[in-house]
Order: structure tokens, then sequence, then C-alpha cells
């Protein structure tokens, strides 16, 4: 298997997988944004900042954004190519990134990344407006999910499944721990103090939305939503497999299986580590923000650890 | 689908002057004959799927982005007697031969210059020529491993060659997948007749590439190296490497050790390549020793390949020999090295370094096409009976200042064969490019590429510059069940 192969499919089911997650981030605060009442004001901005856009959305709404429409905001988050992180922007660097390795994947796999090319070339736009935007969304969710389904059913479990496969679980791990940040960073500022906490369990009840989470947190947990049970089933829950720590475990399944590189093994027992040691009641009672980022930036270390020992070669 | 009204000015592939089918092309008229214009008009649209579906592209960059387009493939196949193409097939071997050893000669004593066959002026001007290999004995004394050329019939019937393309040629791939869309929609006549096959191909590089290997006896490691997924012909590139097993790596896949080895980056680590088929440019292989800006391919790998560590196929500077004011001596070296006369003859050819081929090309400049020396794609040419004065005094300017790098041919009327239009069978031009794979003996690939040109009295079948393709059928009248 080739460095760049394998740097190629890592990287191709991150991006299919960060598309995915970017999708339905924002058709939680879409959903979010509906059911809230007048007296309470909804801000994007910690969205923004959630897909690590902050600096790109400054520069094109430099007064903070706080003029910035609903429908800008979408839109930067869905389809502007000056926003890395945007769906579009995830979905073509997946598919220039198969163009290369197209020999390395069965066809059906290309047919369904350029399927949702030409959805968003097409739709894209019509999908930012509110009336149009839950059924674009599901869409887009449903093809990357056609695409991840592909790979399990129909691709050989070779070195390069093992690589398709450490790069969706990082990458879910990673947008896990981003859309915590989200919801944590007060999506929703009621006008009025008393119903703080109403709201912020509602905004806790949208973070397990859009993780897919909600319905498996009922079974797991049946407790009503807060935010110490929220971060527990999302960074410790092992049946999970969108929870932090199960992304990881299936990282630690993966590891393995290829030619042994130390480094890549400590970078993600680091991580295993803080996960396991976290204690989601101290981290409710605080802004949990400051944890996730620690998480993200052990991610990275364990990203160019990975890359150090398998795709420079 | 109606042949009454189907008349042609020059030489048909399928169809005699007299409105008869040629026997080899019998069976496959009278079947066409049989079928209703819509029956036709499925079969193409189930041809076009199946190039769509199968992947057949190549790669166009237009408006910033990378737009696959599928080349254009005509229904109607073209068909070859194999009592012509045995004499053909020799024809092109022959060539190689000479061709071969002409570049080994050139880099080796230059006999043939010293001799006064070859001038060693053409040499010296030669932008192909590579200092760099002088003095080297590339496995088996082949250069040109894969060579590509190109034939064309005129009006009076006869096969010449026109040119050889030694460097990267490309098109197999179409050669080989026109032969898939042919086989699913006419399953019948592939019953019936005796059409030769030509899958074999892949089979033959792969053990053409696999004789070069530098450690005999081991199972070697091969690799195709392309410019990567920018290059028009990367769908072709990924193709063979499938077809053949072997990696298809990128420049920066590839390294050269201080052992002079040159090693691919493999997650497992660096893991030594013993052969590589590149389809970069000579001058893009090595920015050490060509284009330092280049990142196609791999620094030091000339190092490697002159201390015989790796094989490269082609040889870098086997494209001295694939220049147009060469290959007009082609039938010099064939008499010089094999002393045989030229099976298949060359297009006749005026070179303008010479001063009275000069002053003909300049004088009768409306009758001819007109060349550069290094260029591919029919680019940068003139076709002097379809151009306008302004052009022709360009080319006159042109070659007056630089004639070393020009030479001229007579405007052929090229043969053409049927394809399929709205209003029934229409003639079009085409030409026909064989793929030859030279290792201790020679292969030639059972008639090859037709390349067409859709358009209609255009002599340009270029992919790039809207030209389409046919499948190209050897028939074997005897074998023919009845």
């Amino acid at each position: 298997m080739l460095s760049r192969v394998a740097d190629n499919l890592y990287w191709f089911s991150r991006y299919v997988r960060r598309a995915e997650n970017t999708a339905r981030l924002v058709g939680v605060g879409s959903l979010l944004q509906l059911d809230l009442p007048r007296s309470v004001r909804f801000a994007w901005r910690p969205m923004v900042d959630t897909v690590g856009a902050g600096d790109a959305f400054a520069e094109l709404f430099p007064s903070s954004g706080d003029d910035a429409t609903d429908a800008e905001v979408v839109r930067f988050l869905l389809l502007d190519e000056r926003n890395s992180s945007s769906l579009r922007s995830s979905v073509d660097a997946a598919r220039e990134i198969l163009r290369g390795i197209r020999d390395t994947l069965p066809q059906e796999v290309w047919e369904a990344i350029n399927d949702l090319y030409l959805y968003i070339e097409a739709n894209g736009e019509r999908g930012v407006s509110r009336r149009y935007r839950l059924e674009f969304i599901t869409r887009i969710a449903d093809g990357c999910l056609k695409v991840s389904g592909l790979l399990t059913a129909n691709v050989s479990r070779d070195i390069g499944f093992q690589f398709l496969r450490l790069g969706t679980a990082i990458e879910q791990a990673d947008m896990t721990t981003r859309i915590i940040d989200a919801g944590a960073s007060g999506l929703v500022t009621p006008r009025n103090e008393d119903d703080r906490e109403a709201f912020q369990n509602m905004q806790w009840m949208a973070v397990l939305r859009s993780l897919a989470a909600y319905q498996m947190y009922r079974r797991h947990v049946r407790q009503r939503v807060t935010a110490e049970h929220a971060l527990r089933f999302l960074l410790q829950n092992n049946e999970f497999p969108r929870s932090v720590q199960f992304c990881l475990a299936r990282a630690q399944h993966v590891l393995p299986t290829m030619p042994a590189r130390p480094g890549v093994d400590r970078g993600l027992n680091r991580v295993v580590g803080l996960i396991r040691n976290a204690d989601p009641a101290s981290l409710a009672a605080k802004n949990p923000a400051g944890f996730m980022d620690e998480i993200q930036v052990h991610l990275g270390t364990f990203n160019a650890a990975l890359a150090d020992g398998y795709f420079r070669g | 689908m109606d042949w009454a009204k189907y008349r042609t000015t020059t030489f048909d592939e399928l169809i005699q002057a007299d409105g008869q089918p040629r026997p080899a092309a019998r069976r496959l008229v009278e079947y066409l004959g049989g079928l209703s214009g819509r029956e036709i008009a499925e079969r193409q649209l189930a041809a076009d799927v199946i190039a769509k579906v199968m992947g057949i592209t190549f790669t166009v960059y237009s408006d910033g982005r990378n737009v696959d387009r599928t080349l254009p493939f005509d229904l109607i196949p073209r068909v070859i007697p194999r009592t012509e193409w045995i004499r053909t097939e020799a024809g092109l071997k022959q060539r190689m031969r000479a061709l071969n050893l002409f570049i080994g000669d050139i880099y080796g004593k230059q006999q043939i210059v010293k001799d006064k066959v070859f001038p060693a002026m053409l040499l010296k001007d030669s932008v192909n020529f590579r200092q760099q290999c002088v003095g080297i004995k590339p496995p088996l004394g082949v250069w040109a491993h894969i060579c590509g050329s190109d034939l064309v019939r005129d009006g009076d019937g006869t096969l010449y060659a026109l040119e050889d393309n030694l460097r990267i040629p490309s098109g197999v791939s179409y050669m080989l997948e026109n032969r898939m869309v042919a086989k699913r929609v006419f399953p019948e006549l592939f019953e019936t007749s005796s059409i030769l096959p030509v899958d074999e191909y892949p089979s033959q590089l792969y053990d053409t590439l696999a004789a070069l290997s530098p450690r005999p006896g081991d199972t070697p490691v091969i690799a195709l190296l392309t410019p990567g997924v920018f290059n028009s012909a990367y769908f072709e590139h990924a193709y063979l490497a499938q077809a053949m097993g072997i990696e298809l790596v990128e420049g920066n896949d590839l390294f050269v050790a201080d052992d002079d080895c040159t090693y691919m980056r493999t997650v497992y680590g660096a893991q030594r390549v013993d052969v590589i088929y590149r389809r970069v440019d000579d001058l893009f292989i090595d920015p050490e020793v060509f284009h330092p800006e280049s990142v196609l391919g791999a620094p030091g790998l000339m190092r490697s390949w002159r201390a015989g560590k790796v094989a490269l196929a082609n040889a870098p500077g086997a494209g001295v020999a694939d220049d147009k004011v060469v290959f007009a001596y082609v039938p010099k070296m064939i008499k010089y090295y094999l002393d045989e006369d030229p099976i298949l003859p060359n297009v006749p050819s005026y070179l303008c370094h010479n001063a009275k081929e000069r002053k003909y090309v300049l004088e009768n400049i409306e009758k001819l096409v007109v060349k550069p020396a290094n260029e591919s794609g029919g680019y940068g040419m003139l076709i002097g009976p379809r151009s306008t004065k302004r052009e022709r005094d360009k080319f006159k300017k042109l070659i007056e200042a630089d004639p070393r790098n020009y030479m001229a041919q007579p405007t052929l009327s090229l043969s053409t064969a049927p394809i399929v239009t709205d209003e029934g069978p229409s003639p079009r031009h085409l030409d026909l490019r064989p793929f030859v794979l030279s290792r201790e003996d020679i292969y030639v690939t059972t008639g090859g590429l037709t390349r067409v040109a859709m358009e209609k009295g255009s002599l340009v079948v270029n992919s790039s510059q809207g030209g389409g393709a046919k499948d190209t059928w050897v028939v074997d009248l005897d074998e023919e069940a009845d």
C-alpha cells in the first residue's frame, strides 16, 4: 500500500464523515431555531467556531457577524468555498481525493460521491432557504451514509480498509467534541435569567440530535437530558458509535492490524486516557470548551504521528 | 441501415468503389443492413452508456475545473483482412527493430552518422537528444519498449507509416475498451465471424516490463509513473496499472536512496522498485538532471537508471527517433541496419533543412501538410489545402527562421469508413495506431486504435481536437464460419 494512497484513503473517509456531521449540525441549528420562543436569541456563531471557520467568517462579516442573516450564515456553513470546512468544501475535497485513487475503491463509491457533488451543485442554493433546508440536509446525510455503507459492504478488509476505518473513527471523535463545544458555548441566550436552565437543556437535546444520539441516549440513560448526562453519554459511552470513547476504541482495534508504529499508539493512548479520566459532572459545572479543545489538540498530535508513521514512507 | 446511398470519394475501408462491401467486411455490412434505423440508434445509445459506465474518459481542464469527457465512440467497426494485417505487422516489427538499433547507435558509436547516412547536423539540433543517455546500454539493447505508430491509407489503398510515437504514446486503453463495448453491442457477429482478439495486450505489456527487471529471478516490483489526475491520459494510466496489477505511482511516491536504488514510499516503509513504466515526459522525470522545478518525477531517477538499478520504459532519450524529421530517415535506417527493403512505406516527406526540398515546400505550400518536428497531438501544423493565405505566410516565415524544425508531406487523400449519423452511414477520415512492444521478440497489437474524425471532411483525428474512435477488427476470412 503506497503511503500516498493510505493518506488519501484516510482523508477521504474523514471528509465524508465531516460532510455528514456538518450537515447534521446545520440541521439541528435550524430545528432549534424553530423551537425557540421570540424572547430567546439564537446564535449561529458558535457553530461557525465549532467547525473551525471563525477566522474565515470574521473576514467575510467583520462586525463579529451580528449583522449576518440566517441565510448568510447557513450559506457560509453549507456552500461557501472560502470556508474550508463547509459542506461543499468537504464533499469537493473527498471527490478530488477519490479522483486520484479511483482504482482503489469500488466504482459505486465514485458514483455516490459524484452524485452528492452534483446534488450540491444543482440544489445547494435552494437548500439554504428555510423551506427546503431540512430536505437538502437529509439528502446529504443519507448520501454520506450511503458511501459509508458501500465501503463497509463492498471493500476488502485489506490494509487500505483499515485506513478508511481509522479516518471515520478519528473524524467522528473530533466532530463529536466540536459539536459538544458548540452546544456548551450557548447557541441560545435567554433574555430572562430564570429560563436559563430550561433552554440549556433544550440545547443539549439539540446536541444529541445533531449526533443522531437522542434516541440511543434515551435508551441508555433513561433520565432527562442534562449537561452532565449528555456529556457522559457523548464522551464515555461504550456502545454508541458516535461517542468519543467508542470511536477511540475502534481506532485502538485498527492499529494492531497495521505495521507497528509506537508513536502512533502513544498518541492514541494519550487521548484515550484523557477521555477515560474526564469527569462529566465537573465539566458540566464549568464550561467544557477548554477540555474539548484539549482533546482536539491531542487528536491533532495523533494525526501528525500517523502522518509520520505511515504517510511519508 | 441503408447502404444504397453510401458513397465516398476516396478509398473506403468497408465499401468498394462499386458500392459492394469489401470481402472482410461483407458480414458486418450485411448485418448492419438488416438493422432498422431505430435498432442502430438503440445500439449506439447502448454503446455510449456502456462507455460512460465503464468510465472511458479523458480529462479536459476547462474553466478551472477538471471535466471528464467520454471519447466519442462510433458503432461501426473498421475491418482489416488478416492477410493484409500479417504484412503490416511484419512492417511494424521491421521498423521497430531498426528504430531501436538507431537509438542505441546514436547514444553509442554513432556509426550511422560516421557513415554519412544520417546527418550529424540533425542530431545536434534535436530537442529530443539527451546528452545524459550517451554511453548507456539499457537491458536487451531496447530503448523504445512501447511504440504507437500511426498508419494512414491513401486514396489508392496504400498503407503508409505517418509517424512513430516513441515517447509516451497513449490510446491503447481505448483500443481495449472499444472492443469490450463492441462485444456487448454485436455479440452475434463475434459468434459467427473470426474476429481476432486484442485483450492480450496487458499481459504482453506486463511481460515486456518484467523482462527489464535488474533483479532477474525475483518477481519484479513494477510501477506505472503517472503525472497525476490532471493529466489527460490519467484514465489510461489507472486502467493499465489495474489491468496489470502494478502500482500506480506519482513522482512523490518515489525516491532514490544513496545506494542508487529507487524506492516507493509505502505504509510498510520503503519498497524497492525494479521497473517503471513512466508516462511522464523525459524532461520531467528527474529534477536533478532536467527541469529543476518538475515535481512529476523523482530526484535521482536518472542516476538510478544509469546505474542499472531501475529500468525505465521507455528509456530516457528514446524520443530522439520520435521526431518528424528523423522519421523521414527510417527507410534508410532499415536499409542501413537490417539490409532489408522497408515493408511499410513512409509517407513521402520533404525536409526543410535541405535547400532543394525547402524550396519545393515554400513553392507548393498550399498542397502540403507542414509539421513542426516535435509537436504531437496535431498541434502546430498547417494543412495547406485548408489554409488561408495569412496562415501560409506565417508558416513560410516559420520555416525560413528554423528550417531544421519543419517538414512537409503531401496532403494524402486519407481513407474513410462509415460512421453512424442521423442521415444514415456517412464516410469519415481515419487513421490507425497499432502498439508495438519490444523485448527480445516484438509484439504488435492485433489491429490497434482506429481514430476517426467525427466532423465531415475533417482530416484531424486527435481526441484533443474532436476525434473519436472505432473498434478495429482484424478478420480471418479463412476461418469464417458459414
